[in-house]
C-alpha cells in the first residue's frame, strides 16, 4: 500500500467517523453547551456540566439495555417500573450483618434482572408483542409497589449507595464513573462478540435469523435481562443521588431512555445501531432539561416544550430512511 | 362441432414483469359453450394469462377482446360488467363474513340506500343450491372447511350470473363428492351457452370435461387445439418438452453406501407419514406442484417447525433436530427459497451476512477478530465468485450473487447435509449454471444434497433420484435411469393413476 492509499484510506475513515450518528449527536451536545454557555450565566461552568452527565448516567445506564433491547427488535416500556422498584425495594434488603451494604445491592441488581429475565420469557416463549408484555410488567409492577411502599418515600441507610450517589473520587461523581465502566462493557459486547452480531441479525430480520441457526429464545431472555440489569442500577444511583426512594421515582427514565436511543440514530425497527449514539443522547436530553429549567417556565410549560424540543431535534436528525 | 364467436380473447398478449417475458404473444379465445382447458407446468404463465383476461394486469402487448370488439383500458370493474367472473386459487373470502354477505359482496342488492338482505339472501340461496352448498347462509365462512370455501368462492362467481367463468385450479381443495357436483354443474352452464376456462393439474379432470385445449410453456403457447385425440401423456409432453442445453454440469454418481438422513413415518406439517433415506455424495431431488408439502418435508428435517418420525437417523445420531441451533450442529443446513426475508439480512454487510451461521455457533462472549472474519468472507466470496465488497449491504447486491452469499455463509461450519429449498428461483442463468456445479461438488465431496425445485429439468438433470411429492406423500420415487420430465409431471399430478386403474 502506497502512502498515498493509505492517506486516502485514513481520510476516508475519518470522514466515516465524522458523518457517523453518534458523531453528529456529540456534535449536537457540544454545539448545545458553547451557545448555552454564552447565553446563560453559570450554564458552561465545570460543576454545572459535571452535573449534568451525572444526571445524564441514569438516563445512559437505563438506554443501554433499552439499545440491547431495540436492536434486537423489542421495546423495553418497564425500565421505569423497575428503576422505582430498585429504589424504593432496596431498603427492604438491608441486612445488619453486612456493614458494606453489599448484599442489598447484589439482591436488588438479581431481581431486577429476574424481573427482565420474565419479560423475555413472555417475548420468546409466550409470544406476547414486547410492548404489551413489557407494559403490562410495568402496570404489575407498580400495583406491586403501591402496596409495599405505599405513599410514603423510604430511606436507604447504605454506605455503599450512598456513596455511588454521592462520592467524588478523582473529582468526579461515582456515578458518572459506573457509567464508564458500563459504556465499555456495553460496547464490547455489541460490537465485538458474537452475541451482540446475533442481536443486529434479529432485529433485521427475526425469520432470517432464526434459520441461520441464532438461538432466539434465549437471546431474546438475555437481551431483557440485560435491561433489567441495567434498570436496576440507575435505579440504586438515582436512590443514592436523592437519599430517599419513593413511588414514580423512576418514572422520567421511559420516554429518556427511548428517545436518547432514537437521538443516537438506533433504528427503532431493530437491527441498526449503537450504545455510542445513545451516551450522546442521554447527554443531549438533560442539557435540553437543563436549559428549558434555565427559561424560568411553569412545569405545565416545561413539559410542553421538551416534548416538542425531542420532535424536532428527531426531525432534524432522526427520521429513518424507508426500509425495503 | 360449430364454432361460434368468442366472447372474450386474447390476441397476441404479452407481458413481462422487470424485463422477464412472463408471456410472449399468447392468443386464446373463450366460445361459449365451451369448456376450455389451460394447462401449464409451474410458472408457466397461466395466472399472468388469468389476470389479462380477467383485467388485473394490462398486457404489455397484444390486444383484450369482449365479443369482438378490443377493449382500450380493461380493468376488473369494466370486466365484471362484461359478465367475466374469476374463480381464484387464493381465496378471496372474509372469514368473519357469513356465506351470503360474501356471496353478494361487492354487488348487495339495495332497498332505499340500504341492503336489502331479503333479496341478498334469495339470490344467494340460488347460487348455493347450483354448487350443492347446504349450509345455513349465516354461517361464518370462517367455520368452513377449505373444500366448502372453495364452493361458496364458486357460488360467489356465479351470483354474478357470468357469461365467461373462469376457473383456477377448483378442484385442488375440493373432495371427490364436491367435484362430481362441481363437474356436473360445469356440465350444465355450458349447455346453457356459458364459456369456462378451465385451469387444473388434473390431467384425468381435464380429458373427462373439456373440449378444448390450450397449453403454455414458457410463456409461449405450444398447443391450441381441440382435446379430441390428444391422450394424457400427449399433453405432459406438450408441457415440458424443451431443451435443457449445457446449463448442467456432466457428471457421474458419487453416491455413497453411508446413510446421511433416514427418516421413517415422518409428518411436519403438510407433509405426513414419509419415508425418505438420503445417502453421503448424491443430489436427492424433491419435487412435485407447488405448496404439496415439500417445504414441510426440509424445514421439519431442519428443525424449524415441529415435525415427529418413527424413526430418523441423521449423520448416526438418533432423533430429529428440535430447534435450528442443533439442527446446524448436527450438520445441517437450510437455503431458504425466500432469500430476501428468510436467507439474508439486507440491510446488513456482506460481510456480517456470510458470518451469521458462524456467530450463532461461536460462544455468546468470545471476543470476535474483525481481521479473521474478513479473510474468511474474503475467501468464501473467492470461492462462490461473489461479486462486490463485501462491506456493503447485501441488498446491493444482485439477486444471483445474494443467493450465492445465502449458500456461502453455512460453509464455514462444513454441513455434511444441505437442505435447499429452490435455490435457482429468481437466479440469471449464469448463476444457475454456476449453483448447478456448486451442488454436484458438494456431492462429489461427500456431502448430501437435498433439492427442492420446482423446476423441473433442474430435477432429471441434476439428481441421483427423486422423490415426488403430492398431497403431502412421496408418491413415487424416481432412480436416475428413470428420471424425465414427463415422470415427474405426470406423478406429481397422478396421470399415472389411470395407468394403473387400466
Amino acid at each position: 500500500m502506497s502512502i498515498r492509499d493509505a492517506a486516502f484510506l485514513s481520510r476516508s475513515r475519518l470522514l466515516a467517523i465524522v458523518t457517523s450518528r453518534p458523531f453528529l449527536t456529540f456534535a449536537i451536545v457540544a454545539l448545545v453547551w458553547i451557545v448555552a454557555s454564552f447565553v446563560t450565566r453559570g450554564f458552561g461552568a465545570y460543576g454545572h456540566l459535571r452535573y449534568l452527565v451525572e444526571l445524564a448516567a441514569v438516563i445512559g445506564i437505563v438506554a443501554a439495555g433499552q439499545t440491547f433491547v431495540v436492536i434486537a427488535g423489542g421495546i423495553d416500556l418497564s425500565v421505569a417500573a423497575i428503576v422505582t422498584v430498585a429504589a424504593v425495594g432496596l431498603p427492604l434488603f438491608a441486612i445488619d450483618a453486612d456493614p458494606t451494604g453489599l448484599t442489598p445491592i447484589l439482591a436488588v441488581l438479581a431481581m431486577t434482572t429476574a424481573i427482565g429475565l420474565v419479560n423475555g420469557l413472555g417475548v420468546a416463549l409466550l409470544r406476547v408483542h414486547p410492548m404489551i408484555m413489557t407494559l403490562a410488567m410495568a402496570t404489575f409492577l407498580q400495583g406491586l409497589l403501591i402496596i409495599i411502599a405505599g405513599g410514603s418515600a423510604v430511606t436507604a441507610a447504605n454506605p455503599l449507595v450512598s456513596w455511588v450517589g454521592n462520592a467524588r473520587p478523582f473529582g468526579i461523581p461515582a456515578g458518572i464513573l459506573v457509567w464508564v465502566v458500563v459504556s465499555i462493557v456495553v460496547l464490547v459486547v455489541m460490537h465485538a462478540t458474537p452475541f451482540g452480531a446475533r442481536l443486529f441479525a434479529m432485529g433485521a430480520g427475526p425469520l432470517a435469523a432464526k434459520l441461520s441457526g441464532v438461538p432466539i429464545a434465549s437471546t431474546t431472555m438475555a437481551v431483557y435481562g440485560i435491561s433489567g440489569f441495567m434498570s436496576g442500577l440507575a435505579g440504586i444511583i438515582v436512590l443514592g443521588m436523592n437519599g430517599q426512594g419513593y413511588v414514580g421515582i423512576g418514572d422520567p427514565y421511559l420516554l429518556a431512555s427511548i428517545a436518547a436511543v432514537v437521538l443516537g440514530g438506533t433504528s427503532i425497527l431493530g437491527g441498526l445501531g449503537t450504545y455510542a449514539g445513545s451516551i450522546p443522547g442521554a447527554i443531549l436530553l438533560v442539557t435540553i432539561t437543563a436549559l428549558i429549567t434555565v427559561v424560568n417556565a411553569s412545569p405545565g410549560w416545561r413539559s410542553i416544550l421538551f416534548g416538542t424540543l425531542i420532535l424536532a431535534l428527531l426531525l432534524l436528525s432522526g427520521r429513518e430512511a424507508a426500509r425495503r | 362441432m360449430v364454432s361460434s364467436a368468442p366472447i372474450l380473447a386474447a390476441r397476441g398478449v404479452s407481458k413481462a414483469f422487470f424485463g422477464n417475458p412472463v408471456l410472449r404473444s399468447v392468443s386464446i379465445s373463450l366460445e361459449p359453450g365451451r369448456i376450455h382447458a389451460l394447462l401449464g407446468e409451474n410458472g408457466a404463465g397461466k395466472s399472468t394469462l388469468i389476470n389479462l383476461l380477467s383485467g388485473a394486469l394490462r398486457p404489455d402487448s397484444g390486444t383484450i377482446e369482449i365479443d369482438g370488439r378490443a377493449v382500450s383500458r380493461h380493468s376488473p370493474p369494466e370486466a365484471r360488467r362484461a359478465g367475466i367472473a374469476v374463480v381464484q386459487q387464493e381465496l378471496s373470502l372474509t372469514n368473519s363474513l357469513s356465506i351470503a354477505e360474501n356471496i353478494g359482496l361487492g354487488a348487495y342488492p339495495r332497498r332505499f340506500g340500504l341492503v336489502d338482505y331479503a333479496a341478498l339472501a334469495a339470490r344467494a340461496k340460488a347460487a348455493c343450491d347450483l354448487v350443492g352448498l347446504h349450509e345455513p347462509l349465516a354461517t361464518p365462512v370462517g367455520e368452513l372447511s377449505l373444500g366448502r370455501r372453495q364452493m361458496v368462492e364458486i357460488a360467489k362467481a356465479l351470483y354474478r350470473k357470468p357469461r365467461v367463468l373462469i376457473l383456477d385450479e377448483p378442484t385442488s381443495s375440493l373432495s371427490a363428492t364436491e367435484t362430481r357436483i362441481l363437474t356436473a354443474l360445469l356440465e350444465k352452464l355450458r349447455g346453457e351457452g356459458i364459456a369456462i376456462l378451465y385451469i387444473s393439474h388434473r390431467l384425468d379432470e381435464v380429458m373427462q370435461l373439456c373440449q378444448h385445449v390450450t397449453v403454455l410453456k414458457d410463456g409461449t403457447c405450444t398447443a391450441d387445439r381441440p382435446l379430441e385425440g390428444v391422450t394424457a401423456a400427449g399433453l405432459v409432453r406438450l408441457m415440458v418438452g424443451r431443451d435443457p442445453g449445457d446449463l448442467f454440469p456432466r457428471w457421474d454418481s458419487t453416491r455413497t453406501e453411508r446413510i446421511a438422513v433416514s427418516v421413517g413415518k415422518f409428518s411436519a406439517g403438510l407433509m405426513q407419514d414419509v419415508d425418505l433415506e438420503v445417502r453421503a455424495g448424491e443430489v436427492v431431488g424433491i419435487g412435485g406442484l407447488v405448496g404439496q408439502g415439500q417445504e414441510d418435508l426440509l424445514l421439519g428435517l431442519y428443525g424449524a417447525i415441529p415435525a415427529r418420525a418413527a424413526s430418523a437417523v441423521i449423520n448416526d445420531a438418533s432423533g430429529l433436530p428440535s430447534n435450528v441451533p442443533q439442527a446446524n450442529s448436527r450438520g445441517l443446513a437450510y437455503v431458504p427459497a425466500d432469500r430476501k426475508r428468510e436467507g439474508l439480512h439486507l440491510i446488513h454487510p456482506i460481510v456480517t451476512n456470510l458470518m451469521l451461521p458462524s456467530f450463532a455457533r461461536m460462544p455468546a462472549l468470545k471476543l470476535r477478530s474483525r481481521a479473521k472474519e474478513r479473510e474468511t468472507a474474503m475467501g468464501l466470496a473467492l470461492q462462490f465468485a461473489i461479486k462486490g465488497d463485501l462491506g456493503r449491504a447485501a441488498q446491493a447486491l444482485s439477486g444471483g450473487n445474494q443467493q450465492k452469499v445465502a449458500l456461502a455463509k453455512w460453509m464455514p461450519l462444513d454441513p455434511s447435509v444441505l437442505l435447499l429449498n429452490d435455490p435457482t428461483r429468481g437466479v440469471d442463468v449464469e448463476t444457475k449454471r454456476e449453483i448447478y456445479a456448486m451442488l454436484r461438488a458438494f456431492a462429489a465431496s461427500g456431502k448430501a444434497v437435498v433439492l427442492l425445485s420446482s423446476d423441473t429439468p433442474e430435477l432429471v438433470h441434476l439428481c441421483d433420484r427423486v422423490a415426488v411429492v403430492r398431497d403431502g406423500r412421496i408418491v413415487s420415487l424416481l432412480e436416475r435411469g428413470d428420471l424425465s420430465e414427463e415422470a415427474i409431471v405426470a406423478a406429481a399430478m397422478g396421470a399415472e393413476r389411470e395407468r394403473q386403474a387400466a
